[in-house]
């Protein structure tokens, strides 16, 4: 009796496990599927299968270019997140001192900060900035690639920090009695050991300043684009298979990046 | 500033370490505090038609937000949506996160990346999958017409349902992620030890597994809190324009009215309405876990 409670108690667990994590990806289930159908409009059973849409996105042109917005923004604001970023993840995991955790705590905020809220406060600032330095702020690439690095840096201070506790202390201590200059140490010892965490910090940061919707909405300029915000206009006014296939298109990139990052740090042991 | 603990060396060694750390955080001070700070006063300033702001030092868009109908029914409706949400990610995140947790299998990590993955396609991209699944022709539709169980489509897309539906799958692995970091702390052998002494399988859960994970359920709930209370394209590609939340309601108050001064107000109410409801989860679970 209490075996039995135990087996179905099992399967009950396992079966509600398995189709939560098939409600999950059952949308990107769906958006695949539509971007090979052929007839435009989304109605089932489709009237067969065809690639042409993937052809079609080239002619629309925000995807385009609003692809390469994101992806040049993304670029620059993870190269400056992890700049500030790792520096700063070095010493708050090794030293204590009067105000390390509450500094600890800033840096992590920019994630928990509502992403519509950052968007306004941001939008706000660079106003009162333009106003008061007369450069133009607002719209810039500038302002869009700083914002966007405010996203990057949580993730390095929370990705990083994690990798160097694990690092022993005496392993660069010993790397400097064997005669390695500082250096010499952090680059053989402590680099090597925050590789993975920088690796995953990259990921993440990417990934996130990548799909950012909400904060680039207040500062991208009046007719400039980034994907999310292509794909999003697009899809108020209708869906079709040519913005599926370019959900495909994100889809198979950022799956392919996860591979990538994967063999270099395993995402189970990151997230 | 900095006064190192476990180092030794003194002088050299605060300054380099205030050197690596002051950057970073004078960044994020200056490209958020500071940013929040303006956004406060902008929202005690009014606004006139025509001349767009003008300074001043009042309540007034506060006293406007909540004294018209209009806008406490959407942040009535943003609460009731978040709340719904939320507890729908628990329920039916706990039992994934508990396997992945605990699985031996060789494909955990493809799993966790299954998990991973749609975090990172990007809200629009999920909310178009629903849009195939849900419209007047789409899947679900489709299927019911085509198995005799209804004559008409049913109305899915623009409906509190399908925002529901759609909040709830964006917030998924957040909550599995943060209740799977936590289970996996706590030792398999407590669990054991409650089989052993003849709990059934929900009593262990209720008497060991969830005071344990108890910190993880918290953390989880307040994030895809948070998340669902500012969700912003979620409702307005599955809610349409007619269905109003608040995240929606900050940007075209901001972007489109180009009221500033109503906008950051909305902006203050709903990141205070978020913590305000957050901390009350927080004490209303440590204290029902008791």
């Amino acid at each position: 009796m209490m075996l039995d409670g135990r087996i179905f108690g099992r399967m009950a667990l396992f079966g509600t496990a398995y189709l939560t994590l098939g409600f999950i990806l059952l949308p990107l289930f769906f958006v695949t599927w539509l971007a090979f159908f052929a007839q435009e409009i989304p109605s089932f059973p489709p009237e067969g299968y065809t690639l042409k849409w993937f052809g079609a996105i080239a002619d629309n042109r925000n995807f385009a270019t609003g692809f390469l917005t994101s992806l040049q923004v993304a670029i620059a604001a993870t190269l400056i997140g992890l700049a500030l970023g790792v520096p700063a993840s070095l010493i708050l995991a090794r030293q204590t001192f009067l105000g390390s955790s509450a500094i600890n705590q800033l840096l992590l905020l920019p994630i928990v900060v509502p992403g519509i809220v950052l968007g306004t406060s941001i939008y706000v600032f660079q106003i009162e900035t333009e106003i008061a330095t007369g450069l133009p702020v607002l719209g810039s690439m500038g302002g869009l690639v700083a914002g966007h690095a405010l996203l990057v840096i949580p993730w390095t201070v929370r990705l990083v920090t994690a990798s160097l506790t694990g690092l022993d202390r005496a392993a660069e201590e010993a790397a400097q009695s064997l005669g390695a200059d500082q250096w010499t140490t952090f680059r053989r010892v402590t680099l090597a050991a925050i590789r993975p965490g920088v690796v995953a910090a990259a990921l993440f940061g990417f990934v996130a300043s990548f799909g950012n919707l909400e904060m680039s909405l207040f500062l991208v300029a009046p007719g400039s684009i980034t994907l999310p915000i292509a794909i999003l206009q697009y899809l108020e006014w209708k869906i079709d298979p040519t913005v599926a296939a370019v959900s495909v298109l994100q889809i198979a990139l950022i799956g392919g990046a996860m591979i990538i990052t994967d063999r270099y740090v395993k995402l189970a042991r990151v997230v | 500033m900095a006064i190192a603990r476990d180092r030794p060396a003194g002088e050299q060694g605060s300054f380099t370490a205030a050197g690596l750390l002051v950057p970073a955080t004078l960044f994020v001070a200056i490209g958020l505090l500071v940013p929040i700070a303006i956004l406060l006063r902008y929202s005690l300033n009014a606004f006139e038609p025509g001349k767009l702001m003008v300074d001043a030092f009042t309540i007034a868009n506060y006293v406007k937000f909540f004294t018209d109908p209009f806008y406490l029914q959407v942040l009535w409706r943003t609460i009731r949506v978040s709340v719904a949400c939320t507890a729908a990610c628990l329920i039916f995140g706990f039992p994934l996160a508990y396997v992945l947790a605990r699985t031996r299998s060789p494909y955990k990590n493809l799993l966790v990346m299954l998990v991973v993955l749609p975090l990172f396609v990007g809200n629009a991209v999920r909310a178009a999958g629903w849009m195939v699944a849900f419209g007047s022709k789409g899947f679900v539709n489709s299927t019911l017409m085509g198995m005799g169980m209804i004559s008409t489509p049913l109305e899915i897309m623009y409906t509190e349902t399908a925002v529901v539906i759609g909040i709830i799958a964006v917030n998924l692995p957040f909550m599995v992620l943060t209740l799977q970091s936590v289970i996996e702390g706590i030792d398999r052998n407590v669990e054991e030890a409650a089989f052993s002494l003849g709990a059934p399988p929900m009593a262990m859960a209720r008497r060991v597994l969830f005071p344990l994970a108890l910190p993880g359920i918290l953390a989880g709930v307040i994030l895809t809190f948070i998340l669902a209370m500012n969700a912003y394209a979620t409702p307005v590609l599955l809610g349409g324009p007619k269905f109003q939340t608040m995240g929606p309601l900050v940007f075209s108050t901001f972007a489109q009215q180009n009221n500033w001064p109503f906008g950051a107000a909305v902006s203050f109410v709903l990141m205070t309405a978020t913590l305000v409801l957050t901390l009350l989860s927080s004490l209303l679970i440590r204290r029902s876990a008791r």
